[in-house]
């Protein structure tokens, strides 16, 4: 899937146990240059033990992970160049500010007048100028995790590692931050891994996204891909909202109980159909379309940019969801409603999780 | 109809909030018992011993004085050498507990608290029966044409002590390591710095608030220290401002008093100097770090993983040998001074019929004394950490004074005042139920205070909104939820109640002797095989006692949240 040249970070067969429990089942990832990959996933997944072992906090069981065509296995982690920013930010609370940002850069031991120039153009950039002299005490959350960005970028790692670097900020803040974090690593051209559970964080910053679930790598693909076309059930399930079906596929097609039939070419089986809640929209009774399936409204959430309503299907009861945008006229809570969707944008899933259609 | 909000009793007494005057009724209580004698000490101190003018004529004979100097500057080497060792043995062991994972941790861990166990001074002759003149490692040496440098003085004090006060320092800069983010020491590699390099940039600059603490403790326990170089310095040879001060006591009883209450001020004015220091030098930045620390230990590889039991192994053991000395000898037959390679219960049958009423004394005063802790300093401990304002914090800095007050400053303290109306104690159980309640209250206090802290503040409010009043609250919310750190304070409170020497060996007459003063008295005569029975039988009760305690701790500590 990387056209080009050699990635930049290369991650083979990596498999890291724990006792009995398997963090890391064989995973294989690649980046290249500049690009910024995200691991996604819900926790336990094994995207935070990935990272470590890419940090070289942790030693894999097997597997090798290379940055620039050199294996790093053997590396301690104060060798390996990287950047990391953690967390719980880990700023040293016993220095300054300037002091946090220059500790890598001593530790390599760059002259001072050197030292400061950059440490000043990295404050100026993650924009906390007139702080230099502060100790972490007296600076807020998002402060503190420029701090960490600035002293993670300052010392030009070959790779960013960022484990769930938002995840300790409010809302709003969150959002602001990672446009921060988007664009000065554009800027810099820095290859990144970014760890986070957050779905909506993911779609927006990444280049590419690694779902995983249970120590494997589900599907890469970019959000785009990620979202519209799952390579398996639990990625469709776990970003963005999905109704679920069961159905049976015979004599090339899917039957969904006594409702809608979809053509599907694969063989004789029971299979899953998802349907993103967007993609469910209120149909006229009067002309009732060919794929379409009643049900009772039982709650509408106005939500502001949008409507959701929770619905109850008429047939077997299934609890469904619908978005609609929140213009236009809506179905009252109580009544029956008849909702149409386009059979293009459904997905089908075996019962093992692999897409068939 | 009766309604439930209703329910609430309407006397003005279940309305009234009991607090401040509970708070200033222990304060007053704390005033007669600590401001008082201290002051009175410091009035004696300034008023001249031949020209019964005040001023520093009693400073001037001190310092004038080669021998005083001497007890001075013997005080001071013991505090530091002391506290050198203590942190050699400490420090090790508490990064191995907080960082690695080996195989017999917790095991090993009992033995660290058994050294908290036995009064420092019971090590004392422990060092006198291998290392004194005819003690068997010395004898065993000199059959190889070795003589061993003597034990009496500087140095065997200052081991004596730190083997009884390094689980001080362990249990200090342990619980200081565990709230060092391990984060911060991975961001520390990871910008390129190796092991040592963020050993000394990050890890040392953020337990030095810790290690500071625990010199300090570890200073004061010296230089407090009664019983070693009561035994160790050989009286006169050797004098130390503890001893100095109960010599002077001594002679002085019905002379005018004066010089033994110099020295108890010479003696308090270290501890003030040194606990003042320490405090400046670690507040200058609060280096707590914002989130838990994440508690995973690091497990060692193959062989290292038994290198690393190994030597913790061996430092406890080392740590606990005088104690296993003094016990296996008890049960020796002891000729002169020199213990023979024959079992005999005969000085358990000696101290037995030495013992007089020491034995029962020692438990019931210890026993009455840790009720009133526990009583006092649970409420005092929830007073002061719950309520702000004037009264809360001064009672809360006096109950602290006697934890860095030396207990023969204290004792001599209360010697003077207590020894005529309108408080005449001299010679009663009571004053040194007193003395033993107020010398170990701040255990309480601080445990207690500790633990309220971290209860949420709103489980009140709601028992008081629910129409319970305000004692109620107290009674049937705060105080189960306190149980862990009551069970702390009282653990180590126990201990150190049970066998304390240093104030009630001022303020003891014939028949309120107590076990750890019959014990000492042997030992400082030189009957070791008796020493050695009550020693046993001291150490047997404390350590019963706290592994009830532990036990008791055990099992409930999961019901509480927030607590570690």
């Amino acid at each position: 899937m990387n056209s080009g040249p050699a990635p930049h970070l290369s991650i083979e067969g990596i498999v890291k146990r724990y006792g009995s429990f398997t963090a890391l089942d064989g995973v294989t990832l690649s980046a290249s240059r500049g690009e910024l990959l995200t691991l996604l996933g819900p926790s336990g997944c094994g995207k935070t033990t990935l990272l470590r072992i890419i940090a070289g906090f942790l030693q894999p069981d097997s597997g090798e992970v290379s940055v620039a065509g050199r294996s790093l296995n053997k590396v301690p982690p104060n060798a390996r160049n990287l950047g990391m920013v953690f967390q719980n930010y880990a700023i040293f609370p016993h220095l300054s500010v300037a002091d946090n940002v220059a500790y890598g850069l001593r530790a390599r031991g760059i002259a001072s007048s050197e030292i400061a120039r950059r440490v000043a153009d990295a404050l100026a950039r993650v924009r906390l100028a007139g702080f230099a002299d502060r100790f972490p005490d007296a600076l807020s959350g998002g402060q503190k995790q420029r701090v960490g960005l600035a002293r993670a970028m300052v010392i030009e790692p070959e790779l960013l590692l960022l484990d769930e670097p938002l995840s300790n900020l409010d809302a709003k803040l969150r959002i602001e931050m990672r446009q921060e974090i988007r664009l000065m690593q554009r800027e810099l051209g820095i290859t990144t891994v970014y760890v986070t559970h957050d779905q909506e964080e993911a779609l927006a910053i990444s280049d590419r996204i690694a779902v995983m679930d249970r120590g494997r790598v589900l599907q890469v693909g970019s959000p785009r891909d990620i979202y519209e076309q799952p390579a398996h059930a639990f990625v469709a399930d776990f970003i963005g909202g999905c109704n679920w079906f069961e159905g049976t596929v015979s004599n090339g097609e899917l039957r969904l109980g006594a409702g809608p039939r979809l053509a599907c070419s694969a063989a004789p089986q029971t299979a899953r159909l998802a349907l993103r809640w967007e993609d469910l929209r209120p149909a006229m009774q009067t002309d009732p379309p060919q794929h379409c399936l009643a049900a009772r409204v039982s709650i509408v959430s106005y939500l502001g940019h949008r409507v959701r309503l929770h619905l109850r299907a008429c047939e077997d009861g299934t609890e469904l969801h619908a978005d609609l945008p929140s213009y236009g006229e809506l179905p009252a809570e109580g009544t029956i409603a008849l909702f149409a969707f386009d059979p293009q944008r459904a997905r089908v899933f075996a019962t093992d999780g692999k897409r068939l259609l | 109809m009766k309604r439930a909000y209703d329910l609430p009793p309407k006397g003005a007494l279940a309305r009234l909030d009991p607090w401040p005057w509970l708070g200033t009724a222990a304060f007053f209580t704390v005033v007669v018992f600590v401001a008082w004698p201290l002051s009175e000490l410091a009035l004696e101190s300034f008023i001249g011993q031949e020209s019964q003018r005040l001023g520093f004529e009693n400073y001037a004979t001190f310092f004038a004085s080669s021998y005083f100097r001497r007890a001075l500057f013997n005080s001071l080497t013991i505090g530091a050498l002391g506290t050198f060792i203590a942190l050699c043995i400490g420090v090790p062991l508490a990064f191995a507990y907080a960082r690695f994972d080996f195989p017999g941790r917790d095991t090993i861990e009992v033995g660290i608290l058994l050294s908290m166990l036995s009064p420092p001074f019971v090590g004392a002759y422990a060092w006198i029966l291998m290392f004194g003149r005819s003690g068997w490692v010395s004898e065993f040496a000199r059959g190889f044409g070795i003589d061993l440098p003597p034990i009496y003085g500087a140095f065997g004090i200052s081991m004596a002590c730190a083997f009884g006060l390094y689980p001080l320092v362990f249990l200090v800069v342990r619980s200081g390591l565990a709230r060092v983010n391990r984060s911060l020491e991975e961001a520390a590699y990871s910008l390129g710095r190796g092991r040592f390099g963020v050993m000394f940039t990050i890890t040392l600059p953020l337990v030095l608030p810790a290690l500071l603490t625990a010199a300090l403790l570890v200073f004061l326990g010296v230089v407090s220290d009664f019983g070693t170089p009561g035994i160790l310095g050989e009286g006169e040879r050797f004098p130390v401002l503890a001893t100095l001060a109960y010599s002077l006591y001594l002679s002085e009883i019905g002379a005018e008093p004066g010089m033994a209450a110099t020295t108890c001020m010479i003696l308090l004015a270290i501890t003030l100097v040194l606990v003042l220091g320490v405090r400046f030098l670690s507040s200058r930045r609060s280096v707590a770090s914002d989130t838990a620390s994440d508690l995973a230990l690091r497990a060692l590889a193959g062989s290292k993983k038994w290198v690393m039991t190994a030597g913790v192994a061996l430092l406890v053991l080392t740590a606990n040998m005088p104690t296993i000395v003094v016990v296996v000898s008890s049960f020796l037959e002891v000729r002169g001074a020199v213990f023979q390679p024959v079992l005999t219960l005969a000085n358990y049958h000696n101290a037995m019929a030495a013992m007089g009423n020491a034995l029962w004394n020692s438990l019931m005063l210890a026993a009455i004394a840790l009720a009133l802790i526990i009583m006092v300093g649970a409420g005092v401990g929830y007073y002061i950490s719950r309520r702000s304002g004037l009264l809360p914090r001064a009672l809360d800095l006096l109950i602290m004074v006697p934890f860095v007050v030396p207990g023969t400053v204290l004792g001599i303290g209360y010697a003077r005042v207590f020894n005529e109306p309108p408080l005449l104690l001299t010679g009663t159980y009571a004053i040194i139920a007193i003395v033993y309640v107020i010398r170990r209250l701040p255990y309480m206090t601080r445990s207690c205070a500790a633990i309220v802290f971290q209860i949420d503040r709103g489980l009140e409010d709601a028992s008081l909104s629910l129409g319970r009043p305000p004692l109620a609250g107290f009674r049937r919310i705060v105080l189960p939820l306190m149980r862990p750190g009551i069970v702390a304070g009282a653990a180590i409170a126990w201990v150190e109640v049970f066998s304390e020497l240093s104030a009630s060996i001022v303020l003891y007459t014939g028949p309120t002797r107590t076990l750890p003063i019959a014990a000492y008295q042997q030992a400082a005569t030189g009957d070791f095989g008796m020493a050695a029975a009550y020693s046993t039988v001291l150490v047997g009760i404390a350590a019963t006692g706290l592994f009830i305690f532990l036990i008791a701790a055990r099992g409930r500590r999961d019901r509480v949240v927030g607590w570690v």
